[in-house]
């Protein structure tokens, strides 16, 4: 059973820092950026690229794979999100433009890097064994550097500048710019904090389960399960909807085995009445 | 502010129709054919994009490659005529009803002969097509009833999991005295399938199964939750039912760090690579059917495939030892019956008594089997070669043979 | 007078389009010889209907990502019916959408309570329990499928044939076209009925504000539910469709990337036009096609076209012709 926990909590850490970002661009633009997982995807590539093609550190590779999706999200809020928005009669709309970026980051990873799977050497050998539980250490160090990585974010956007401006345009996009918040500079910040968080898990994690140019639709719709489990757009809600999902899987794998495949039946059926009963998930706010 | 607006607007449509435009001239430059052989096409229906690209793409690759080289030495002579080989592709993105338009684009383009499709729901929704418009298709896809008779369009491309599996398991039982097996597999109808009749033919062969109804989401990539209850069975053998390449080496990898002691082993054809880069050593004694291709057994016509193959495309894939096989079946099919370059019939009844000698592989025959397990020879006679992965390589285990 | 006079012009130009598909498209493909197109059409005639379902969501201000889930739904009560209980096709058609509006009530009741991107994904994951389901119960045949599902039955009354047995005719595949584009006309007609009634208007009230309309004694819960079944409705019919042409379904057969799918059809053609999903899956589904020459750069191009789409055009593409008409 500690065993179990441990799995679970590990998966929750790495599956809270993916929603993060998910949710703070939500949270910022109203956007359900379908392109999520492709961005985590696309961090995996460059973190594989420079550590495990050209051996550079894989500290090094991380901050590259950071800004590079920090500076793709960017000039994906400018050139493209924010256009749509003021035009578009409907918000919505957003929604098949972030859809059909998705397809296009997949195309051109698709192309960069090919269809198969990549992995890079391990960052630290060697397993910890207990009785009772028994954990690798780069997923310790993984999870360890999750953790720092959401207090740190957390902190950021509660006592920096940044930060600040960032929870106000949150809160009322009105009232924020009324009170001087710089909103288009600010929603740029934020995009481009979000892709670049995708980016850094991608990397992180490449060293745990490499990557593949397929796999972020799927990355995608988890992190929609983990933002809508603690609520849409509201930071503390992300990083619980990803130990609870963490958490469901890793007990419902291990008890519900029994019964053949039902394990994520489950997960999704007691989702649904969940949010049936919460439609705002845990702590999310009643918009959108 | 607002023709600003306008403006770009505008340009960006303009821009829009350019793209479109040069598309169409692109595309209408490419069809220019070499003038003096004539052009035997040969079509492709499977998945080259998404998360099971690597499937699709191994066969593209194989087909592209052997037919530019079949044409770069003058084409191939089928009856009296020379002929220029051109693969015709479709990617269905893994989707049934993409599938079914592919091979009626395949039926248009007047082709008779295709590859493909990679999965079990493609494979049976394109078949009404197949049999109405005379296409013979090799599917890499193991449901008996699309080879059982009354079917009779389709030829397995590889070796089915329950002719590949019964051997291994036996093999393992005699020779490294494994008991307790346990199966895992992918929530999808292939594997699931797979994982069925992995499961009954290890009963038959009176070993005692420990797990069989585990599974996971294919797009997992955190392996550790569903493997730990299984590890704490301890079972001597590991059957990954149907696994995708992608997660093959994370599977090994999260079972081994859990200190999983035992035998894996998987049915499906896997990449070195991907294993080496995955899992590093810790993929080391791990138990495939190689793609019907190892160093020992390879003919020097293989070795320049697979040089060719790295030269025009990067980097090999391994499954691609085993997708080689369908163009060349198809190619030497119609040498020997050239009737059949447009009746299908003709290359049934050639299928009967088909044979010639193995390009790619050393001393093995390139015929049509399949009798025993679905009552006609509707499968192509491939290497069955089971592998071990040791240190960035397949080294042979054995080889058998299906009939 | 003058409105009479553009409501003669509507069903003329109405009429005309119908009779174009059912007359001078089978003629132009056997000109031709592009008979494959007769299944490509067929899809796209039934994947417009699919997403029409969704556009009627959209409707009620609702963003539909679970069509999948009803088509695949459809499909399976059709196959099952056909194979199992020996009904005949023309039966399960029917039947299999009002099993899909049945189900889609008693899911819709709980969820549509949920709004924006809470619904949309809900109804994601609906698709997605839609293929567990159909793995894990008996009755589905679970991984295996449905397979060789017999060809639909001739309908004969008194001795006359009304329709043929698709399995005597000569081209089925043309059969199938001529059921798909009746089918199709049918779905339009009806949802060009219902954006034009007193429920459409009042639908779109609720896109607007639900609290208002609740506020003016609209029923926003029965309508909401009656809309959903009708959209879940469209999806059973599809899938049944679809279940027929490939003889066979499988629990892959409809996933997440159709209920996107559909989602896009509906966005490119205009939510704000009854015809926009039917134009919506025709390019779709065509330009995926014509950009199959390009080969590996497929979907590049088409990725980045969509998104060109959508700077120039983020209104969906009829509001090119229709500009201003009824913006929403």
């Amino acid at each position: 059973m500690e065993q179990v926990i441990a799995n679970g909590l590990y998966l929750g850490a790495q599956y809270a820092l993916i929603a993060l970002g998910l949710t703070l661009i939500f949270a910022l633009m109203n956007v359900l950026n379908f392109a999520h997982g492709q961005m985590y995807v696309l961090g995996g590539f460059v973190t594989y690229t420079i550590y495990g093609q050209l051996k550079l550190p894989f500290v090094l590779a991380l901050i590259c794979s950071g800004v590079t999706l920090a500076i793709v999200g960017a000039l994906m809020e400018k050139f493209l999100f924010r256009t749509v928005i003021r035009r578009s009669k409907r918000e919505e709309s957003t929604m098949l433009l972030a859809a059909a970026t998705a397809f296009f980051l997949d195309a051109i990873m698709l192309l960069l890097f090919g269809e198969k799977q990549r992995g890079v050497p391990k960052i630290i050998s060697g397993v910890f064994v207990s009785d009772r539980v028994i954990l690798p250490y780069d997923r310790i160090v993984v999870g360890v550097v999750a953790i720092l990585m959401i207090a740190a974010f957390m902190l950021f956007m509660q006592y920096s500048k940044p930060g600040r401006a960032m929870r106000a345009l949150a809160q009322d996009r009105v009232a924020a710019q009324l009170m001087g918040v710089k909103v288009e500079r600010y929603s740029m910040i934020g995009f481009a904090l979000g892709a670049m968080l995708a980016g850094v898990v991608g990397g992180l994690l490449v060293s745990i389960t490499g990557v593949n140019s397929g796999i972020g639709g799927p990355i995608s719709i988890k992190a929609f399960l983990m933002v809508m489990i603690g609520g849409a757009g509201v930071v503390g809600g992300a990083i619980a909807g990803g130990f609870i999902l963490g958490m469901m899987e890793s007990v419902g794998l291990a008890t519900l085995r029994e019964y053949g495949d039902i394990t994520y039946l489950v997960i999704f059926a007691l989702l649904m009445i969940f949010l049936s009963i919460r439609p705002h998930g845990l702590m999310g706010k009643p918009w959108g | 502010m607002g023709s600003e607006m306008i403006n770009r607007r505008s340009t960006l449509k303009s821009l829009a129709l350019g793209a479109v435009s040069l598309l169409a001239i692109a595309a209408s430059g490419m069809s220019s054919a070499q003038a003096e052989n004539k052009e035997l096409k040969i079509g492709f229906v499977g998945v080259t994009s998404g998360p099971a690209a690597a499937w699709g793409t191994s066969n593209v690759r194989s087909m592209q490659t052997r037919a530019d080289w079949l044409n770069e030495m003058g084409g191939v002579k089928i009856g009296d005529d020379t002929y220029n080989i051109e693969i015709v592709t479709f990617d269905d993105q893994k989707d049934p009803k993409r599938a079914i338009a592919g091979m009626e684009k395949m039926a248009q383009e007047g082709i008779h002969y295709v590859v493909g499709p990679n999965v079990d729901d493609g494979a049976a929704a394109v078949r009404p097509v197949a049999e109405s418009k005379g296409i013979i298709y090799f599917p890499y896809a193991f449901p008996k009833a699309l080879y059982t008779p009354p079917a009779s369009n389709a030829v397995l491309g590889m070796v089915a999991n329950y002719q590949s599996g019964p051997a291994i398991y036996k093999y393992l039982k005699e020779n490294k005295g494994v008991k307790k097996v346990a199966f895992i597999a992918a929530n999808e109808s292939d594997p699931l399938s797979q994982r069925d009749s992995g499961v009954a033919a290890a009963k038959e062969l009176g070993l005692e199964v420990v797990a069989e109804k585990d599974t996971y989401q294919n797009d997992t990539r955190d392996f550790t939750p569903v493997l730990t209850p299984i590890v704490q069975l301890k079972p001597d053998l590991l059957v990954l039912s149907g696994v995708a390449p992608a997660n093959a080496p994370l599977l090994i990898r999260a079972a081994r760090e859990l200190g999983y002691e035992g035998l894996i082993s998987a049915e499906t054809a896997q990449d070195a690579t991907v294993l080496q880069e995955g899992a590093g050593e810790l993929a080391n004694g791990f138990i495939s059917v190689g793609g019907a291709s190892t160093p020992e057994i390879r003919t020097p016509v293989m070795e320049e495939f697979i040089k060719r193959y790295t030269d025009k495309f990067g980097e090999y894939n391994d499954e691609s030892n085993t997708k080689v096989y369908a163009l060349e079946y198809i190619i030497e099919t119609l040498k020997a019956n050239p009737k059949a370059i447009d009746d299908v019939e003709e290359f049934k009844k050639t299928a009967e008594t088909f044979s010639a000698p193995n390009p790619f592989a050393k001393d093995k025959t390139l015929k049509y089997v399949g009798t025993s397990s679905f009552g006609q020879k509707r499968q192509l006679s491939v290497p069955m070669v089971v592998t071990e992965f040791k240190d960035g390589e397949f080294k042979t285990l054995f080889v058998g043979e299906v009939d | 007078m003058r409105k009479s006079r553009t409501a003669t012009l509507r069903i003329v130009s109405a009429i005309l389009f119908l009779l174009a598909l059912l007359v001078a498209v089978p003629l132009l493909i056997s000109a031709t010889g592009r008979s494959d197109l007769y299944y490509t059409l067929t899809s796209v005639a039934l994947l417009s209907i699919i997403s029409a379902g969704v556009w009627i969501t959209f409707y009620i201000g609702r963003i539909n990502i679970g069509q999948g889930a009803y088509a695949l739904m459809g499909g399976y009560v059709s196959a099952i019916l056909v194979m199992n209980y020996g009904v005949s096709f023309w039966l399960t058609l029917p039947l299999a959408g009002l099993f899909c509006a049945a189900a889609s009530v008693l899911i819709g009741l709980p969820i549509l309570r949920l709004r924006g991107v809470y619904f949309a994904m809900v109804t994601l994951v609906l698709t997605e329990v839609a293929r567990l389901l159909a793995l894990a119960l008996p009755i589905t045949n679970g991984a295996s499928g449905i397979v060789s599902i017999p060809l639909p039955t001739g309908i004969s009354l008194f001795g006359l044939t009304l329709v043929p047995g698709f399995a005597t005719v000569a081209n089925p595949r043309l059969a199938f076209y001529i059921v798909a584009v009746l089918l199709m006309a049918l779905c339009f007609l009806g949802l060009y009925r219902l954006a034009h009634s007193r429920i459409g208007q009042l639908c779109q009230s609720l896109q607007q504000n639900e609290e208002l309309a609740s506020s003016i004694g609209v029923n926003i819960a029965y309508l909401r539910v009656i809309a959903y079944a009708l959209s879940s409705f469209l999806g059973g019919v599809g899938g049944a469709m679809f279940a027929s042409i490939s003889q066979s379904i499988y629990p892959s057969s409809f996933t997440v990337a159709d209920s996107v799918n559909f989602m896009l059809n509906c966005f490119l053609g205009g939510l704000g036009y009854v015809l926009g999903p039917m134009l919506g899956t025709f390019v779709l589904y065509f330009g995926w096609d014509l950009l199959f020459q390009t080969g590996e750069f497929q979907l590049l191009i088409f990725s980045t076209l969509l998104i060109v789409l959508m700077l120039v055009l983020p209104n969906g593409l009829l509001s090119l012709a229709l500009p201003r008409k009824r913006s929403l």
